[in-house]
């Protein structure tokens, strides 16, 4: 995709609707650590591995914020910010902005306010947030489906077929899991439920993706009853 | 025997140095000036604070200056034009106008300090409208406004909600004629802009520029607070052209780093006008046959080793009469010009 700055592109959200969303950015307590003045040098796009393969530049991250430039920002949070590797490379900024950890900033507005291109960025991701808000553990080898992975060579039939005896066969007992990477006790699954209950990132998922809300509220409710805790999370 | 007087031309922020650098020597200064008092453009132009401590100017040079206003060693001679000079080092007799009258004065060795003078907008560079908007001002138009504290604009008396500088306006330019930088506006502008965010908290400020020179410690003191306490816009693109907008001003050029062009309307622009060499300076190389550059600045002969030193022995130079010059600068030069007026009287006296 193609920034084109000359244009105002999303002039049907209103002003105040941007500048809102960039206030709750600047609001965040790790704003006044990573942005100061840019000198608009270019030494953070130098740097960024993204930006040689995207049109993609995070001076202008740090420009459109410094210059608080509401609608450029916009843009930006829309169309740019879901470029970014998350490297980190561009740390080396001589004024010690980090365009990166601005970009952390504004993807997690982005993401509590539910923007569309968010949703966009994360439908991707719907299963591995599935597997890791449900069991605590992010791939699992059961996750591990031949035909999806040809380079890995002829024995990944044979492997996938006779997963389970093949986990036995690792040494740690608490890896001898299929569904999960390791073996996850009830204890720490009950008390993970509750923190992302309480911390508010069930939330979250309900403003990016509700179908996945409603699974993984099925699962965490029927669970947590079961241990005794009486919680909803509408 | 030389004549053991300095002749110092000039009251402003060299004269004064130069002066109170003689008189602490223990010898005595004339210092001539042509207005009815002390302390230059800073005085003249009514300047808000000085650069770089942001400290108040008026304060700042009645102290600057208290030590030679009832000074043994120090003869003031205010309403005093000089109209012209003969002799040589340790024997200079200048011509001048003293309060309407005509008077010869003698001195071993001279010292002029008749600095500059701000480059006129509205002279060479039409586009931007000076002389044809009320909101089109200059740093030294807007130091009053800061001073008065009555940041408003011009036109209507309203208090501005946007504004901007454009930078390199009558310098870095071959097509005016003055290719070199001015050197101090980058930092006044940014200075003045700290100055509005203050005053007019409200307002956004805007500074188009070519490059920024901020030089030493002038980064980390105006530079850096501009733009990160005082969010103070910088965008590198300068503007071509001002044009009327309704009751507002409609500013036309490019947000080069952006790639996109720019049309902004503001409700002031204030130029960033550089420095030119002042009347009483071009008169003054004429007098004692100094030699100029192409810019008629007096040139100094010492390149960057001696800043003072001029083609005719026993005449220095102090300050913007030798091109751009900060403060720093300024005062600097002024002590060293003292110091270097009195050897060349020393070192002729006893031959």
């Amino acid at each position: 995709m193609v920034l084109d700055l000359s244009i105002n592109k999303y002039s049907d959200v209103t002003y105040e609707e941007k500048e809102r969303l960039f206030e709750e950015a600047k609001a965040d307590d790790r704003w006044e650590h990573i942005l100061y003045g840019c000198y608009e040098c270019g030494i953070c796009v130098a740097a960024c591995p993204s930006a040689r393969f995207y049109d993609f530049s995070p001076r202008l991250i740090a420009q459109a914020v410094a210059r608080e430039d509401v609608d450029l920002v916009y843009t930006l949070m829309n169309d740019s910010i879901w470029d970014c590797s998350q490297c980190f490379s561009c740390d080396r900024c001589p004024r010690q902005n980090s365009p990166g950890q601005i970009i952390t900033v504004l993807r997690e507005v982005a993401v509590r306010n539910g923007l569309q291109t968010a949703k966009q960025a994360l439908e991707g991701y719907g299963r591995i947030i599935y597997k890791i808000m449900s069991t605590g553990s992010q791939v699992s080898p059961d996750m591990l489906q031949p035909d999806a992975f040809p380079d890995w060579g002829k024995h990944v039939y044979e492997i996938a077929e006779n997963l389970d005896i093949w986990r036995r066969a690792l040494p740690p007992e608490t890896l001898h899991t299929t569904e999960t990477s390791w073996k996850v006790d009830d204890k720490t699954i009950i008390e993970l439920y509750l923190i992302w209950h309480m911390t508010g990132v069930m939330d979250l998922i309900e403003g990016i993706d509700e179908g996945l809300f409603m699974i993984l509220v099925d699962v965490m409710e029927e669970r947590l009853e079961e241990a005794g805790y009486d919680v909803t999370f509408d | 025997m030389a004549n053991q007087n300095v002749l110092i031309i000039g009251g402003g922020v060299a004269g004064i140095e130069a002066a109170k650098g003689i008189a602490d020597l223990g010898y005595k200064a004339i210092l001539v000036e042509k207005r009815d008092r002390l302390g230059g453009n800073p005085d003249e132009q009514q300047y808000s604070v000085l650069t770089p401590d942001r400290r108040d100017a008026s304060e700042a040079l009645s102290d600057m200056m208290a030590p030679i206003l009832d000074n043994e060693n120090v003869d003031l001679m205010y309403n005093t034009i000089v109209t012209g000079a003969s002799g040589s080092v340790g024997n200079f007799k200048v011509k001048a106008v003293s309060m309407g009258k005509e008077v010869e004065i003698e001195a071993g060795a001279v010292i002029v300090a008749t600095g500059f003078s701000h480059f006129d907008p509205g002279r060479e560079t039409q586009k931007y409208g000076y002389y044809e908007h009320d909101d089109v001002l200059t740093l030294t138009d807007a130091e009053k406004l800061l001073k008065e504290h009555k940041f408003v604009r011009p036109s209507n008396g309203e208090v501005p909600k946007r504004i901007c500088f454009i930078q390199c306006v009558g310098s870095r330019d071959r097509q005016i004629g003055n290719e070199y930088c001015s050197k101090v506006c980058c930092g006044i502008s940014s200075q003045q802009a700290i100055e509005v965010r203050e005053q007019v908290p409200d307002c956004k400020v805007y500074i188009f520029y070519i490059d920024m020179r901020m030089y030493g410690y002038w980064e980390n003191e105006i530079y850096w607070p501009a733009q990160e306490e005082f969010k103070v816009n910088y965008i590198k693109g300068i503007a071509t052209e001002i044009v009327k907008k309704g009751d507002r001003l409609l500013v036309k050029g490019e947000d080069t780093t952006l790639r996109r062009p720019m049309e902004v309307e503001m409700d002031m622009v204030i130029l960033a006008v550089g420095m030119e060499p002042s009347e009483g300076t071009k008169k003054m190389a004429e007098y004692f046959g100094l030699k100029q550059n192409k810019y008629n600045f007096i040139e100094t002969i010492g390149g960057p080793l001696d800043t003072v030193s001029t083609t005719v022995p026993g005449v220095y130079a102090a300050g913007a009469c030798t091109g751009p010059a900060d403060l720093e600068d300024t005062v600097s030069a002024a002590g060293l010009a003292a110091m270097k007026a009195l050897g060349s009287i020393r070192r002729n006296g006893n031959a």
